[in-house]
């Protein structure tokens, strides 16, 4: 698995999709630390944040952006593998079709989130040195806030592997993680949108709204002041159901269907 | 006793109502040079993705080294494959290609990349990106793959596609060298007949998913060479009578009504007024000799 991760190393080091994910990620962040204020790509989201936060906490709660961002690395690690067909050298001559599966799942996991944390990191740096400590919170302050984020960018990539297990073709794989958010925000709106006295109804009516609360855009931002342990865990109750039903699903979807 | 490296017992594959290999045995002993031979969509190709794990049998069992099951799982760096269409990055070179599958074989010596491509000739064009390469040249850098970790087993499907003539028979003397130097088994496939008689000693016919036989080279020689057929409803009596009574004794009784006489100064005529004064009963006596093609068309003809 070692060895499998290694190459992999290798390969993203010479692969040129994941520039777009660094251009898009230099663009906004020089954006926000040149007008001294946080911002980014929004979905729909329902939370209201503290006054007075320091520039870098606020461009934690904009994090969504990575939602999008963060398809690229999981395209290039495995949606790229069964486009150019080289998952038959590996399985053929190497690997077990089970390490492969694991190997690929960690890798992207591992290799994204580094690259998330490392793209945070370095506004973070950067906005401190450019802004000073008017516009930037301290190291401590600001690490906890992104390690009470993280979680949920885990999840979300955990989601982007296991699509890209489950559908293959990069066109595919694409149209629907990019689309995704915007299918749950519409189906989460139809929901809150019913308006009847039918009990059944109007349990679709609350769990369309109580949806919302945990929509990508919202936890990311919300989950960094909310304090209230209720919220917090069970965010986090969602993130390791998400991420274990996604290895699940890809594992078994990927392990059952014939190779092209 | 010869070691077998790889033993397929029944092996059948269906995808749905399609079934692609139906009861197949096939075994390839340790420096053999196994040809499979059949048309489009036989069944060659789908029995190399199960021998090398890309696929799951539906019926039937496999051992490799010796080895069947999940524990067979362990031999796979043994092996060396290139199954249908070689695939690599097309954004890499050939070098990178080739260095990404030896950090993921675990291969620490990178001069080994140097090695297999100037084996298949690739060696000026090792910096160049693999989108970039002909057909032959994709084919050539699958085949360096194939040999990158040294296997001991090197499966190959259709490797001489869109190769030239001259690299065809720069393959072929390489394939001859890495198996008699290196003591490399191969099992190739294709359905270019020729090439792969030049190339392998020992061949199994397969057809619509059915293997038809498997024989080594000197018995398909011999079943192909130009001969005598004598039929005959009694043959322990024609073969003791030609043997006896004209001195021949380059003779092969088939079955039990054909008798094969490879002496070339063997006459019909004489054989004939022989067989008749002695009142055996021919039924027919020819000339045969057929070429590989031909040879192949009578096995499918024989089973449809």
């Amino acid at each position: 698995m070692i060895n499998m991760m290694k190459a992999d190393l290798y390969r993203m080091s010479k692969s040129k999709g994941i520039l777009f994910f660094w251009l898009f990620t230099i663009f906004t962040y020089s954006i926000s630390i040149i007008s001294k204020s946080y911002g980014g790509i929004t979905l729909e989201g329902m939370y209201d944040l503290p006054e007075n936060i320091k520039t870098d906490i606020g461009q934690l709660t904009m994090n969504s952006t990575f939602y999008f961002l963060l398809i690229m690395p999981v395209f290039g690690v495995i949606t790229s593998e069964f486009g150019e067909h080289t998952l038959k050298n590996t399985i053929s001559s190497s690997v077990s079709k089970r390490l492969y599966f694991m190997s690929k799942f960690l890798f992207s996991l591992l290799y994204s989130t580094v690259s998330f944390a490392l793209a945070n990191y370095i506004y973070y740096a950067v906005n401190r040195l450019v802004n000073g400590s008017e516009y930037s919170s301290v190291l401590k302050d600001f690490t906890k806030a992104f390690l009470t984020q993280l979680p949920i960018f885990i999840a979300v990539i955990s989601i982007f592997s296991m699509f890209a297990f489950l559908l293959r073709k990069g066109a595919i794989y694409n149209a629907v993680t990019i689309s995704a958010p915007i299918v749950c925000t519409m189906i989460s709106q139809l929901m809150m949108s019913i308006n009847t006295e039918k009990e059944f109804l109007k349990k679709i009516r609350d769990f369309g709204i109580k949806s919302v609360s945990y929509g990508v855009e919202t936890m990311s931002a919300r989950i960094i002041f909310d304090t209230s342990d209720d919220y917090r865990s069970n965010c986090y109750i969602i993130c390791i159901m998400v991420i274990v039903f996604s290895f699940l699903l890809g594992y078994f979807s990927f392990s059952k269907r014939e190779l092209d | 006793m010869q070691e077998i490296i790889l033993q397929t017992k029944k092996i059948t594959k269906r995808y749905r109502k399609f079934c692609a290999l139906k009861q197949a045995d096939m075994t390839v002993y340790k420096g053999d040079i196994y040809g499979l031979i059949g048309r489009n969509g036989a069944g060659k190709t789908t029995m190399m993705k199960i021998v090398t794990g890309l696929t799951n049998q539906t019926e039937g069992e496999y051992s490799i080294f010796g080895k069947s099951g999940k524990s067979a799982e362990s031999e796979k760096r043994r092996i060396g494959c290139l199954i249908e269409n070689p695939a690599f990055f097309g954004g890499l070179t050939a070098y990178q290609n080739l260095k990404y599958y030896c950090y993921q074989k675990g291969i620490t010596d990178l001069k080994q990349i140097d090695n297999v491509l100037s084996l298949v000739n690739l060696s000026d064009v090792k910096n160049k990106k693999f989108r970039k390469f002909s057909l032959g040249m994709k084919q050539r850098l699958g085949i360096a793959f194939a040999l990158l970790d040294s296997p001991d087993l090197v499966i190959l499907d259709e490797p001489i596609n869109g190769l030239d003539p001259i690299g065809i028979s720069e393959l072929r003397k390489t394939f001859h060298k890495l198996n008699k130097e290196n003591n490399i088994t191969f099992m190739i496939s294709s359905h270019i007949l020729s090439e792969l008689y030049a190339v392998a000693n020992r061949f199994l016919f397969i057809d619509k998913g059915k293997v038809l036989k498997e024989v080594t080279k000197q018995e398909l020689d011999l079943e192909c060479s130009r001969c005598l057929v004598v039929r005959t409803n009694d043959t322990k009596k024609t073969a003791m009578l030609i043997e006896s009574k004209l001195g021949i004794e380059d003779y092969k009784v088939i079955n039990n009504d054909e008798i094969r006489i490879y002496d070339e100064s063997a006459k019909p005529d004489v054989i004939n007024k022989m067989l008749i004064c002695e009142n055996v009963e021919i039924s027919g006596i020819y000339e045969s000799g057929v070429s590989l093609e031909d040879y192949f068309k009578q096995l499918i003809g024989e089973e449809n």
